[in-house]
């Protein structure tokens, strides 16, 4: 496996009225080509601030990064932003309000001059039934839409532009588990078939045991456990991981009993 | 006995579209009783959100919305009311946590400003000093470390949970009778989330408040609701008590649903049963747990 990008000592730092906040502490991290790395912690940890760096939209204070071996910009090319889509953490801010679902989605397609122009309005269609929502919502406009189905608009438009890298910010937190089930399902199709490699930042712990390859724990800014997630599961190093873990709510007798393993380890170290 | 706090009877709602009317809610009934949690769970897109506003008064004003049936509160027929009153209830006796913290507060007043606007309609002249030692110890209670920051940030300096529990400080500042919560913690991670539910639960015992909470967490559905009812393309199909839904689903999609649920013991993604033909099989209501016989 190659790398195909690597955070390198980050740090991000926001002033707000004449206060510093430390939102991204010396972050180090790399994703590998193909994989599911998932980010979970802390609200409030700096999970989407390292989004937005990865995305340009910020610019890191200090540290750098890197995407396919070269250094990123802080202003990005066409290439690049094609090749790193984010489906952001409020999909509703992410819609323009004044356009249509469709238009929204044909204009990713026109800007990266994604396949021929005049299969687009039709592949509008296809994207949205790929997220399970019917052709027609492309006459819709984004107010008009549930707070799940703006979140499968806002994937189906990152997965339209054929690119690399898609870094999503709680792209479930509004679906129920069948239509979550459905997207977590293409999401894993479109890695297996184009080798699409994710970041996925969530807080559903549950979800993270199921799709994640490697998983990357935050807390107050700083990257506190990296692991296979497998281990990070059965076998978690860092207290605040095992907090985590033992305070998911659960459906089953079986989730029970893990959590309440880990839960017996954290108070017998503590 | 005292009226519930909601009832809600045979409500139906339609939108009119570029192609005609689309039916969303097909005449759902439910209600909550004075200081009981009830969950409302189900599909996207079922017309969960959409109840709630209706509820608060905030879906009538819509041009292409069709409403019929009946909310009562507290045993008034809410149409009945002058628009005036009816706006005087919402934020003081009823308050919603909305689905979108980030957009649904204000992009261009600091937090502090919603914050005292909130108190305001409580106990209006409340002074500066005041109203922000109460907004910083409201903050506190939902786990908010830096609250003076907090409170003079604008919502797009602070983190999805951070805007998520801005929000549900701000809902219950005035002890409401009825608390909507709508999707509360998606932005929550775990040990937030629990300490929110505890205060949520706290304040349902303190004060008897009723709490209708929507959430796609059925995990964090199991640990606080006393009732739950699973909607389905804007119908009903499933009510009882939430110990004996989760442990004896009856209907095909609740029990589709509760089989999608993915595991922290691990296993994959569920395989789907989303067979839509069976889906809208009728209304099951566990035994001694459908509105005829909890209203009598
Ligand atoms: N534009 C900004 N200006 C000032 N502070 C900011 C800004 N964006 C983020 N922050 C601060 O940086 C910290 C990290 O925020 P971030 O949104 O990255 O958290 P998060 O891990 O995504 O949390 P959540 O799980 O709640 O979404 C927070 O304290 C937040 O208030
Ligand atoms: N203004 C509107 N015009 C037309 N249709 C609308 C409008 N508002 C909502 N709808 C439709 O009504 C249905 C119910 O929406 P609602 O927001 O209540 O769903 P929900 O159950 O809350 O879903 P989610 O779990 O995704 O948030 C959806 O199919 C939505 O597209
Ligand atoms: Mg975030
Ligand atoms: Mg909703």
């Amino acid at each position: 496996m190659s790398t195909l990008l690597s955070v390198n000592n980050v740090s991000k730092q926001f002033e707000v009225n004449g206060r510093t906040v430390q939102a991204i502490d010396a972050v180090s991290f790399a994703v590998e080509k193909g994989e599911c790395l998932a980010i979970v912690g802390e609200s409030g940890s700096g999970k989407s601030t390292i989004a937005n760096i990865i995305l340009g939209i910020y610019a890191a204070t200090s540290g750098s990064l890197t995407f396919n071996g070269s250094e990123l910009p802080a202003k990005r090319s066409k290439e690049y932003r094609r090749a790193i889509q984010l489906v952001q953490q409020n999909p509703l801010s992410s819609l323009n309000p004044r356009r249509s679902i469709g238009a929204s989605l044909r204009l990713a397609l026109d800007v990266h001059d994604i396949g021929e122009k005049a299969g687009r309005a039709k592949r509008t269609g296809e994207l949205l039934e790929d997220v399970g929502l019917p052709a027609d919502f492309r006459r819709r406009s984004p107010s008009s839409l549930s707070g799940g189905q703006r979140q499968r608009v806002a994937i189906a438009r990152a997965l339209a532009c054929q690119s690399e890298l898609v870094v999503l910010d709680e792209p479930t937190s509004a679906l129920d588990v069948l239509v979550q089930a459905r997207v977590l399902k293409l999401l894993k199709e479109l890695k297996d078939s184009r080798g699409l490699t994710y970041v996925f930042i969530t807080h559903d712990l549950s979800v993270v045991r199921n799709i994640a390859d490697r998983v990357a724990v935050f807390e107050r800014g700083k990257l506190v456990e990296l692991g296979q997630t497998s281990a990070i599961f059965t076998n978690p190093q860092n207290p605040y991981t095992r907090r985590l873990i033992g305070a998911v709510p659960v459906v089953s007798r079986e989730e029970a009993a893990l959590r309440d393993r880990l839960m017996e380890q954290e108070s017998g170290n503590a | 006995m005292s009226a519930p706090t909601l009832k809600i009877d045979d409500l139906k709602l339609s939108f009119k579209t570029w192609s005609g009317t689309a039916q969303v809610l097909h005449g759902i009934s439910l209600h909550i009783k004075k200081g009981e949690r009830v969950a409302l769970v189900g599909e996207s897109g079922s017309g969960k959100s959409v109840t709630a506003r209706i509820v608060l008064g905030m879906l009538q004003q819509l041009k292409s919305a069709r409403i019929a049936g009946s909310v009562e509160f507290e045993g008034v027929n809410l149409e009945t009311l002058k628009p005036a009153s009816r706006h005087a209830l919402r934020g003081t006796r009823m308050s919603m946590i909305f689905q979108d913290p980030t957009s649904s507060l204000n992009p261009v007043y600091p937090i502090f400003a919603q914050f005292k606007e909130v108190l305001e309609r409580a106990q209006p002249g409340i002074t500066n000093e005041k109203a922000r030692e109460k907004a910083i110890s409201a903050l506190a209670d939902v786990a908010i470390n830096e609250p003076d920051r907090v409170l003079d940030s604008y919502a797009f300096q602070l983190s999805g949970g951070m805007n998520q529990r801005v929000m549900i400080a701000m809902a219950l500042a005035n002890n409401p009778a009825l608390l909507l919560a709508d999707e509360p913690g998606t932005a929550l991670d775990v040990t937030v989330q629990a300490q929110t539910l505890k205060l949520m639960s706290e304040l349902v015992k303190k004060h008897h408040t009723s709490v209708l909470f929507i959430s796609h967490n059925l995990g964090v559905v199991r640990e606080f609701a006393d009732r739950v009812y699973v909607i389905y393309k804007g119908n009903i199909v499933e009510q009882g008590p939430t110990e004996r839904l989760f442990d004896d689903p009856k209907h095909p999609y609740t029990r589709a649903l509760l089989s999608a649920v993915p595991r922290i013991t691990g296993g994959g993604i569920p395989d789907l049963d989303d067979d839509p033909g069976r889906f809208t099989a009728p209304l099951v209501a566990h035994e001694g747990y459908s509105e005829r016989e909890l209203l009598a």
